[in-house]
Order: C-alpha cells, then structure tokens, then sequence
C-alpha cells in the first residue's frame, strides 16, 4: 500500500495522500483551502481559471493545484507573496467584466466568486472601461436562466454536459473575449440532467428560473431530505422561507447519487403545493352510507379504524384487505402492515401487480458497488427513464473506469449506446432468455431459443462475457418481467454463484422510491417484515405474537378480483392509485365501487380517491419525516421540511392500531424515529439502522435469505388474432400524472402518446410513421400515434406510459402473461 | 552560404514529382529503410536539428519520446503557419510540396508511425490543393500507401485544414482541432508523444523541421551537425518583414548577425532610415533596440539579450515609428487569437488592447503604463499556454525598452488635453 502514498509538504504541513491525487485536494485533506473556480472532483482537471496558482519548489512558474498531481518530496506554498499577488491579479481578470450586480443575483450568499473575492482578491478593481454587456437573463431552457454578463468561463458546465451528462448539449460557443455558453442552434437545454449546472456554476450565470428573486439564499431553512421520486432515493436539500416551498439542491452522497440528482428533483415538487392536495379528512355520502361527519383527521383515523374492525368482525379478518404503496415510508409502511396483521388478523396486504419476493440468492449490492465491477449486466430495466442517476452512474464506469456493459432487454434503451453487449428479446420471452442463459453458464448447453429472439451466438458471447469477469452487477427491473420471470431469472444468479471465479450481486431496480423497503416491511400477502415467510409460524409467533395471522393474504390483484365478487368488503388503499395503475382499468373500478368500505389514504384526490367512503390526508415527502431503502438496500433518512398542522402520516396510522387493540397495548410513538428503532427490533436486517447510524451516509441493511426461487418457464401464449402484436408498457420520467400535474414546472417534457413498432409489423398493418392509431385490448382503446423503430423485436409494440390520462394499464388485464394488443388505424 | 531548404527553391517546375525526383528526391527512402527504424531517429539526434515551429526543442530527442510499444502512432505536420511575420512554411508548401512529403516519411519510418496528417491553416487553401496534388503523385509513384518501395513500411498522409485560428498552431488546440473539438490547448502532462492524436503517441514537427530531414538522411549527421554554432545546428529559414528594402525569406546558417539579415540580404532599412529596433522570432517574443543588432542569429544568442528565435520572423521596425502603435497592433492580434479557455488570457488580452488604444489615440495617463506592466506581470506565466505570454511579450519589452515612446504620446495629451 505505502507504494501507492505519496508524502509531500503543503504550507510546512506533511501530507500523506495517494498517488494520483492533485495538490488541491491534497491541501483540502489537511484542511488547506486553496481556491479555485473551474476545477470540481466530479469533472476532473481543466486548469482554465488560474485561480489555484501555487509556489512548487523548483518549479520556475506558479502552478496550478488542480492539474497538478502530488509528487514524492514536493514543497508547495500557498501562502506566499508571490501567490498571493497573482490570486489578487486572476481575480481582477475574472471580476474585469463581471456585472457585480450582487444585490439582485440569486447566487448572492452562497457564491464562490464572492467567497474568493472576500478572501483572495483585491480591494478594489483599476478597471476605468465600461464593462462589457451580454445577454442579461435569457432563457437556456424553460427551466434555467443563463446570465452571460455574469459568466467566468471556467465550463464547468459545459464539461459537465460532456463528461458526465455526456451528450454535448451544452457548448462553449465562439472563443477568446467572446466565447460563451450555449447550444447548438439555440436550442432549449432541457436535459434529464439539465439542473446540476445550476449547483456547480461557480457564479450566478446560471439560475433556476423556479427560484429566481424568491428569496435570498441566507433566508432559507434548508432541509437535507432525499429524493421521493424513484428508487435511487438520490439526496438534496429543500430550501423553504416562511414554510414555503422554495428550491431544490443536490446533496453529495457519492454512495447513492454521486453527487448528482435529475431534473425531475429540482421541479419535481410542484406538488408540495398542489391545489389537488388532500388537506382535510372526509367522508364522502355519494358513494354510499355515510360513515361520520366533518370529523378532524384524528377523529377520522379512529371512526376509520372502527368501521374496518366492524367489517372484521361482522365477516371475518379474510375480508378486509390493505394496498399499500412502493412510495411510502418504511414506518408507515411497518405500521400499516401491523395493523392490518394485528389489528385486523389479515394478510391481505400488497403493494404490486407483478410478481417477485423478498431475498436474493446472491449479494445486495449497494449502488457504489458498480464502480467496483468489470461486467454490469443490465436485464429488462431502462436506467435513463425509471431511475436516472443510475444512468450516469453506469456511463461513468462504462467510459471511464473501463467497466463492461451488457444490456438484456425487450425494447431498445439509451443503454444500448454504452453497451459492449446489447441483447433484444422478444416481449415475453423473458423467461425463456434467463432459463436459456442459465442452461449455457450451467455448462448444459444451448437451448433452443429461436422464439426468444436471441441468436445463439449472441447468447454465447454474453456467457462468455460473464464467465471472463471477476465482479458482475445484475441491474434488473422485476416489474418489467412478465409472469413468473423473476423466479426464473433468480435461478440464473444462483447459477452464477457457482461459479467460484465471479463474485456476483445484484441491484433490483424497480423504479418506485421505496420499492426495497415495501418488500422489506413485508407489505406482501405472503412474507413478514424481512423476508419472513408466513407459513414460518415460530419466528412469526415469536416477533408478533400467537395471534398473528400465518394463512397466505390476497395478493392486490386477488383483492381486486374478490372486491368484484364480493368477498372482500372493505380495502385500506395508501398511497396507491388502482384506477390508473393496476391492469384492468375500467374493472379496477368497477370492483372497488362494489365494496362496502373504501378508505382512501392520499395526498391526492386521484382517481382511486374519487371512489372512497373514507378520505385521510396524508402529508407524503417534503412534510413527513421517515426513512427510506433504496435499490441498493441502503436506508436513509428523508427529512420533512414544510410544516403543516396536519399529524404526520404514521401519527394517523399508529393512531388506528391504538385504536383497535387491546386496551393498555398501544403505543405512542414520539417522532418518526420511534417507529425505525421498533422496525430495528422487529425486522430481520434491520438491527442496525437507527437515527445515529444512518444519519451521515445512510446504510444498508442486511438483505434477507435467499428463498429458493421455483418458478418455471410457461408456455408462451399465443396470438387471439393472427395481427395482434405483444404490448410492453415502458416508462417515461417525465409522464404526466398528479405527482406532475398541468401546472407542473416541467409539463414542457410532457409527450404524446407514441406507440413503437417494427417496420415488419407496420408493413402487414399498413401503417406509416405518424399514423394515428388505437391500441386494442378488450373494451379499452388508447390513442397513440405510430412511431416505427427498432425500439422492440416484431411482434410486439412498446407504449410509454406517458400520462395517467392515457391509461395504458386498461389495457393489460393483469401481469400473469404478456398481453396481446390489435393496432387499428383511425 | 550554405543552403539546404532553398538551394533549388525556384527551380521551374519543383513542386511536381518529375522535377524533384530529377533533382535527387526521393532518395533519402532507400537509404533509410537499408536502416534500422531507431538509427534514423539516432541519426536525427545526433544531427542537432531543432525544432523550427518556434519552441527549439531537439528534434531526435522528441522522436525517442514516444511511448513504447503503444500503437498506432501518429505524425502530425503542423503547417498552421500564423505566427505575425511568418511565411516560410509557406513558401516550402507551395514551391516544394514533396520534401515535406520525404520528411514525413522519414520520421514516421523512424518512429513507425502508418499515419500522418498536414494541419494547413484554414487560408492555406490554395497550398493544400498543391499538397494534395503532391500527395497524389507519391501515391501512384508508391512512395506513400501500402508496402513503399517494397520495404513492408505502410503509410498514409492526409490533409486538414483549420478553421482560422492562430492558437492551432499550439500542438495540443492543434490535436483538439484535428480531432474535431474546439481549438484550445489542452493540459499537459500527458505529452502528445504519449497521448496525442486520439490519447495515441504522435509527433508534431513543423513543417521546416520535417524538410531538413532528407538531408540529413541522405547527407548524414555529421554533415548537418558541421553547419551553424555550437548549439544551434544548421540553417534556419527566416521571413523578413516590416521596413526593409527587400523582404522575403531568406535561407541562413545559425550564428548569421541579425545585421547581415537586415543589411546584406534584406536590402538595408527602407528610404535608408534608421534602424530602431527588430523583433527576431515573431509577434510573440520581446523585441529588441537597434543598438543590439549584431547579435548572432541562432537559439542561443538571442537568449542572451532576452529574447528568442521563435519562429525565424524577423520584423524590422525604422525609427518613424513610435512602438506604441506596434505594441497595440500586436495587442488586437493576440486579443482576437485568444482562445478564452483561461482568465488571464482572455480578459488580460482585451484590457491590454484597451488600454494602448487609449494612449495611441491620445487619452493615457502615465498611470497607464505602470498598469500595463502590472497587468503583464499578473499574465506572464499564469495563462494556460504560452500564447498568453507570447501576448505579453510586444508589450512589456516595447515598455521597457521605448518608455519615451509612451511618455511622449501622454505628454501630448497633458501639453494639449482633450476637452
Ligand atoms: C500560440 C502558439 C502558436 C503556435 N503556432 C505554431 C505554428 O503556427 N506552427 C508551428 O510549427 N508551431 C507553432 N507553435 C509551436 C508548436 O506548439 C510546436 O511546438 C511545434 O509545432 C513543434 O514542432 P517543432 O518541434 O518542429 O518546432 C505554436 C505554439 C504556440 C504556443
Ligand atoms: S455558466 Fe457558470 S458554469 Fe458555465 S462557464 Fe459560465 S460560469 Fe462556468
Ligand atoms: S434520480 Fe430519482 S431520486 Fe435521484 S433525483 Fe432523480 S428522481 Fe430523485
Ligand atoms: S493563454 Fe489561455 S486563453 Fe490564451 S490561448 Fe492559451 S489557453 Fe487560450
Ligand atoms: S481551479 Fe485550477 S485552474 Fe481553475
């Protein structure tokens, strides 16, 4: 290791850091500041600004401390006359034609051009001229105001287009005096990642237009929460004045989000203050008897709790049923499912349509670990639309760090681009592509897999892939997979662990923010918390006492189903919106107005809420506080930071479990943090999670035992008409829905309805690109318009779900086999 | 005098292939590949040739830089030529295109190099016609392509041409433009000999540098290290410009006084005036008063009295001229050629500018002056590449040495003030 240390001397302080390592973050590490503008960790070493000159010995010129690697012996002086001079002389050049227009900039307060000026520069300028004028305030995307008057040069953002967004969206333009940023043909910036330049320009060049001259920067009250809207659970800071919703930032924590988040973070959050928020508990008589009158949120929870007992006990525990949601908190998700197993005697408890459960023959990587890998085998999951950070964090390791990409998956993504190895399957061949591959690590030879859609060849060039490397990261997006996939795809990661030469782990990527942690909490009709299977009564009787239920719950489709006949009377829906996002459509409804009692537990009135007896407000992201598991298994604390008078979601919760237990046996937790130290006790894996222990960087939890995956390839069905084409639903980040509603700050990423299909396909169908069509399922219909691609193989389409208007789910009717779609011109 | 670039110069008819075989090209190829790739190279070191591109350095010794065993390599001839006061790679491109090509493939057999490129400044349109006419000939003559002359050596020449900026002749912003990127310099280390053209290890030479090889193959090293001083070995071709009577490039041995330049071969000052003073290697290096212009021609003399060779452009300046005036119009040069990527440069560049047009049309103050010299001192050594001190260079020496110069135009000013 001391092969690798190099020992140097920075102001008369030994420094020992690795080799490699540049004198700017070697001062940095003894607490040296040398300053600078243009260099930045992430970027890597321009050297444009000159700020961070320094005095190397033996050096005849100064140097600059960010291209400048450390070396054994070096002397560097950061301090001298010398230095100091030419810090005063860069920083008159870069203030030469600087507007100074301090008082009205939004960077105001938190600038490093004033930072370093206040430290380093000179006292006054000696320039007499006038100062040069530029484009003041103009719009570089509907999201982002550029102040080229204000602009240093030092392109950090546009490097930051190139090296990490690496598209090239933003450009220097022009050059000497006159260069400056832009686009190409003036084109709006409007990136996924667009946002991040904002944090890293150096000066108010800039802005995030939202934010603009709402408040000084030294007024706001800044929250370090996380992301609430995918599954990287990426961190950032949310910036309130007098409780209103002001901003935005990143947060670094390379080991979730690498120091970056994605646009849909920064503007994502209009709905902290939608108009469409739920803000009063309600009873709604139209949709039947009515169950109390203008009751406070408490006195809602506890009339909710009673009426959902009465059910219990007028028809028994089997007919009461609870969907809970993959964006919930672990803690109000633990409660829920507490309630509804204790309190209620039921396992009828979900929070998805597609199949997968707890536990992973193979490690849990954590994202960082991806980094660490020589092979990442992406399967079925669209990193760039379903969790975006991970999109630049698989370009990074891709392009600089040597790492090997292959892709397996049924439509074409940005991946693809990156990859060394990209396979496509045909839709629904899922099962049979994992089954194949498994058989060819196995050593058993190559299956036929001619309706895969796969060749052979490229079959064995992925093995061989595989078996050349050392360390594999599986990404893969179960809620992607059709049918029973997944169990077939868990049986190919325990074939890889046999292999003693590859170290393998895998990330699953389901896209929602809390998707790990509903497994974990065991919102799932046939496993406890952690993993533990209901039929292993000990453990359960041991952790939640003799009368917790150890009968397999309804699955949220079979809760549906049984709505519909009947069986069910009463359903707790948190956070979930059926209407829209379950296959069925119009029968979800249908099904859910058959109930005697809907309770609706939201921040939104959606269209599942439209249907319910029982409205209660829930206050979600940005107001409650709780903890959250990411898809690297690592739980992290998300902070409120908007106030409300409304009690905090698991207030409401543990409120209907005191409710409905035995008298003396109710708990009053204090704050959030009461409900994590409890799952600390009670869920396997999360012993070590606590306030303390996550509160810098989060951490992982331990993933549960690995379940002996069973689950066999079915037999692929086959077309109900010779036309019909296989319909994969794909995402889209910014799909219009309540999160991102009309008023939405990013509605100009809004689409239209677009359905993709092979050329082959069109031909037979006699369609041309732009052609308006519905795609057929049933009784329901969506519009699209054609768009012929090689995005999938023929025989299936792919439809992004790009609105909750356009409902794409009606038209599967559930995600037990891949659904068949008609084409028909209109 | 001796010559070995414009002995034939204005031979009818050189540029073609015929002409300049009949005048012995070409020859240099079977002497070399009778050779080891690494005694050509041995051979170029021992010769003492220098870089002519403007920084001197010992050509054989850049040759040996390349990274080992790294392939493929690549030649880049830099024939960006902007340099104010140049215009010899010019008169080598247009009157006789196949040296170059001769010395491209003498350094790439050398330094086994199958691809070279001609960066041509964009305005060198009508010049890359010719070489590429050139090159076409030594194509269907099998002096370039697959297997030349039957030695096994492949090699492929192609033409670019910049787009119009001084700061591609900078070797790194010249590699970016190549490659298609912007014209800025980039970060070194690395070197391009070992991370160049497409991060592979390249050469860069200048167009005079790669036309003396031949004669150095084809005459031997002693032969070449027996011309010129001690360390400045060989001839050197040198544009004069600026008051003279005859201007022109002239071909001479290292260690020739400027004063022969100026006197013997360039005619002697126009209308006989007086000699004030000369810039010796182009826009970008100090100049020097006329009191000194019996220095010697070569790298090392012109060291001594502070300045340099640069790139062999010698402007001569008579004494009607205040060097205020050449002082500015060098400042707008630089000031237009900056490529903006450092503060320095691209502010310091444009305030220079400012500031000596306010003393050239009257307005400065003595004040002035010593803000200007600060001003360099806060550019010298502090840009990202040597343009920003070749931006320096005009200015401060014209202060130091012609104060009176600016004293007198603000002292009109005082004597008369605007109103
Ligand atoms: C601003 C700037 C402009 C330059 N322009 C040229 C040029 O036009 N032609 C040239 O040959 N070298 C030019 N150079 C020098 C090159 O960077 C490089 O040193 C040279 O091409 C190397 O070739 P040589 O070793 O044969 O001299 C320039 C350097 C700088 C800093
Ligand atoms: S806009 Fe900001 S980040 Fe971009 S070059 Fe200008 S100062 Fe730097
Ligand atoms: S990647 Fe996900 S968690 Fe991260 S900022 Fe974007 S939406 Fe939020
Ligand atoms: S000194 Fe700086 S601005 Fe000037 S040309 Fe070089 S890199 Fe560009
Ligand atoms: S921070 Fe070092 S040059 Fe900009």
């Amino acid at each position: 290791m001391a092969d690798d240390q190099v020992t140097l001397t920075i102001d008369d302080q030994t420094v020992s850091v690795p080799k490699g390592t540049k004198v700017v973050d070697a001062a940095k590490s003894v607490g040296i500041e040398i300053p600078v503008f243009c260099y930045h960790e992430k970027l890597g070493p321009l050297g444009c600004c000159r700020m961070c000159l320094v005095e190397v010995e033996k050096m005849p010129k100064l140097m600059t401390a960010c291209t400048m690697d450390v070396g054994p012996d070096m002397v560097v002086k950061t301090t001298t006359p010398k230095v100091e001079k030419a810090q005063k002389g860069v920083l008159e050049f870069t203030l030469l034609n600087h507007p100074l227009d301090c008082p009205v900039c939004d960077k105001g307060g938190e600038c490093p051009l004033q930072n370093n000026t206040f430290k380093y520069g000179p006292g006054d300028t000696r320039m007499d001229f006038h100062r040069a004028e530029n484009l003041k305030a103009g719009p570089l995307s509907p999201v982002i105001t550029l102040d080229r008057e204000r602009c240093i040069a030092c392109q950090r953002c546009t490097r930051y287009s190139e090296v990490i967004e690496q598209d090239n969206a933003l450009v220097m333009h022009n050059r000497g005096f006159n260069n400056e940023v832009g686009t190409f043909n003036n084109e709006p910036y409007d990136t996924r990642f667009s946002g991040n330049v904002i944090d890293i320009c150096p000066v108010g060049a800039l802005t995030n237009s939202q934010f603009r001259f709402k408040a000084r920067t030294w007024d706001l009250t800044n929250s370090d929460t996380l992301c609430a809207h995918c599954g990287c659970n990426c961190n950032m800071t949310l910036g309130v004045r007098t409780n209103k919703f002001m901003r935005i930032e990143a947060r670094p924590n390379d080991l979730v989000d690498d120091g970056w988040i994605c646009d849909k973070a920064r503007w994502g959050y209009d709905f902290l203050e939608s108009k469409n928020r739920l803000v009063e508990a309600r009873t709604v008589p139209d949709n039947g008897t009515m169950v109390f009158s203008s009751p406070t949120t408490q006195d809602a929870a506890v009339r909710t709790a009673e009426a959902i007992k009465k059910i219990v006990d007028e028809h028994g525990p089997e007919s009461v049923g609870f969907i809970g949601s993959p964006y919930g908190t672990n803690e109000e998700l633990y409660l829920y499912q507490k309630l509804f197993r204790l309190g209620f005697g039921t396992n009828n408890i979900d929070h998805k349509t597609y199949a997968d459960s707890p536990g992973l023959p193979i490690d849990h990587y954590d994202v960082s670990e991806i980094e660490t890998a020589d092979l990442v085998l992406v399967i079925a999951s669209d990193p760039t639309e379903e969790l975006p950070i991970l999109d630049l964090r698989i370009k990074k390791v891709v392009t600089r760090h040597g790492v090997k990409l292959a892709v397996l998956n049924d439509q074409a993504t940005l991946m693809d681009k990156y990859a060394h190895l990209s396979l496509r399957y045909n839709i629904g061949s899922d099962a049979g592509v994992f089954a194949a591959l498994t058989a060819a690590i196995s050593g058993e030879g190559m299956a036929d897999i001619k309706t895969t859609g796969i060749k052979a060849d490229q079959l064995k060039s992925l093995v061989e892939m595989l078996r050349a490397s050392k360390k594999v990261t599986l990404i893969y997006n179960s809620s992607a997979l059709t049918g029973q996939s997944v169990a077939v795809l868990k049986q190919l990661m325990a074939m890889i662990k046999n292999i003693p030469s590859i170290e393998c782990g895998a990330i699953p990527a389901v896209p929602h923010t809390n998707a790990v942690g509903a497994m974990d909490m065991g919102i799932l009709p046939d496993y406890y918390p952690g993993g533990v299977p209901v039929a292993d009564g000990e453990a359960i009787q041991q952790t939640w006492g003799e009368t917790a239920p150890t009968q397999p719950g309804l699955s949220a489709m079979e809760m549906i189903r049984k709505a519909e006949s009947g069986e069910l009377k009463a359903l707790l829906v948190y956070r979930a919106n059926p209407v829209v996002d379950f296959p069925g459509g119009k029968q979800v409804e249908e099904a859910l107005k058959k109930l005697d009692l809907l309770v609706v537990h939201d921040m939104f009135e959606t269209e599942t809420a439209k249907l319910a007896h029982i409205l209660l407000p829930s206050n979600g992201p940005g107001v409650d506080d709780g903890t959250t598991t990411n898809i690297g298994g690592r739980v992290q604390f998300r902070k409120g930071g908007l106030k409300t008078a409304h009690p905090p979601d698991w207030k409401i919760i543990s409120l209907m479990a005191n409710t409905v237990s035995e008298e003396g046996d109710g708990i009053n937790y204090i704050t959030s943090f009461s409900v994590t130290d409890e799952i600390a006790k009670n869920v396997p894996g999360y012993a070590e999670i606590s306030k303390k222990s996550i509160k810098k960087e989060g951490m992982t939890r331990v993933s549960s035992a690995s379940i002996n995956a069973t689950g066999a390839v079915s037999k692929e069905s086959s077309p109900p008409k010779p036309e019909a084409l296989k319909l994969r639903i794909a995402n889209y980040l910014f799909a219009h829905n309540t999160i991102l509603d009309a008023t939405s700050t990013l509605a100009h990423h809004f689409k239209p309805s677009i359905v993709h299909m092979h050329a082959s396909d069109a031909k037979k169908l006699k369609l041309k690109n732009e052609d308006d069509v519905v795609v057929v399922s049933g009784d329901t219909q969506v519009s699209a318009q054609v768009e012929i691609s090689n995005r999938c193989n023929p025989g299936g389409v792919v439809l992004p779900n790009i609105s909750d208007e356009q409902g794409v789910w009606g038209l599967a009717n559930s995600r037990d086999s891949v659904t068949w779609v008609e084409i028909r011109k209109v | 005098m001796t010559q070995i670039l414009f002995h034939n110069i204005n031979k009818k008819n050189l540029h073609t292939l015929e002409v300049y075989e009949q005048e012995g090209g070409y020859q240099g190829l079977k002497k070399a590949f009778a050779r080891e790739p690494d005694e050509i190279v041995e051979m170029v070191k021992a010769s003492g040739l220098r870089g002519r591109g403007g920084a001197g350095f010992p050509t054989g010794l850049k040759w040996s830089f390349l990274a080992k065993d790294v392939f493929p390599r690549y030649l880049c001839c830099n024939a960006d030529e902007s340099e104010p006061g140049t215009c010899k790679d010019r008169e080598l491109l247009l009157k006789n295109p196949h040296l170059l090509i001769e010395g491209m493939i003498l350094c790439s057999y050398a330094c086994k190099i199958e691809t070279g490129y001609i960066y041509l400044r964009g305005e060198f349109y009508d010049l890359c016609e010719i070489m590429e006419g050139a090159i076409e000939e030594a194509y269907a003559k099998g002096y370039l392509g697959k297997n030349i002359l039957g030695s096994g050596f492949n090699l492929d020449i192609h033409t670019h041409l910049g787009a119009g900026a001084y700061i591609c002749g900078e070797e790194s912003a010249l590699l970016n433009s190549l490659e298609g990127g912007r014209g800025e310099p980039r970060m070194k280390p690395p070197f391009p000999a070992v991370q160049g053209l497409y991060e592979k290890p390249t050469v860069i030479n200048n167009v005079e540098t790669l036309c003396v090889v031949p004669y150095i193959v084809n005459n031997g090293a002693e032969k070449h290290a027996a011309i010129g001083t001690e360390k400045s070995k060989g001839t050197k071709l040198v544009s004069v410009s600026g008051h003279v009577k005859k201007p022109g490039n002239y071909e001479v041995v290292m260690g020739t006084t400027v004063r022969e330049i100026i006197y013997d071969l360039a005619g002697g000052i126009r209308d006989d005036n007086e000699l004030k003073a000369y810039i010796p290697g182009g826009s970008s290096v100090p100049m020097v008063p006329a009191d000194q212009v019996d220095t010697p021609y070569d790298y090392e003399s012109l060291q001594a009295i502070g300045t340099m060779l640069g790139s062999g452009a010698l402007i001569v300046i008579d004494h009607t001229v205040n060097v205020v005036e050449t002082s500015l119009r060098l400042a707008s040069f630089y000031m237009h050629e900056s490529c903006g990527k450092c503060t320095p440069c691209r502010e310091g560049t444009r305030w220079m500018w400012q500031l000596l047009n306010q003393i050239q049309t009257g307005q400065g103050e003595a004040a002035h002056v010593d803000k200007l010299v600060d001003i360099c001192d806060n550019m010298s050594f502090k840009c990202f590449c040597p343009l920003g001190d070749a931006a320096v260079a005009p200015v401060i020496s014209s202060i130091q040495k012609f104060r009176a110069d600016y004293d007198e135009l603000i002292e009109k000013l005082t004597a008369n003030p605007a109103v």
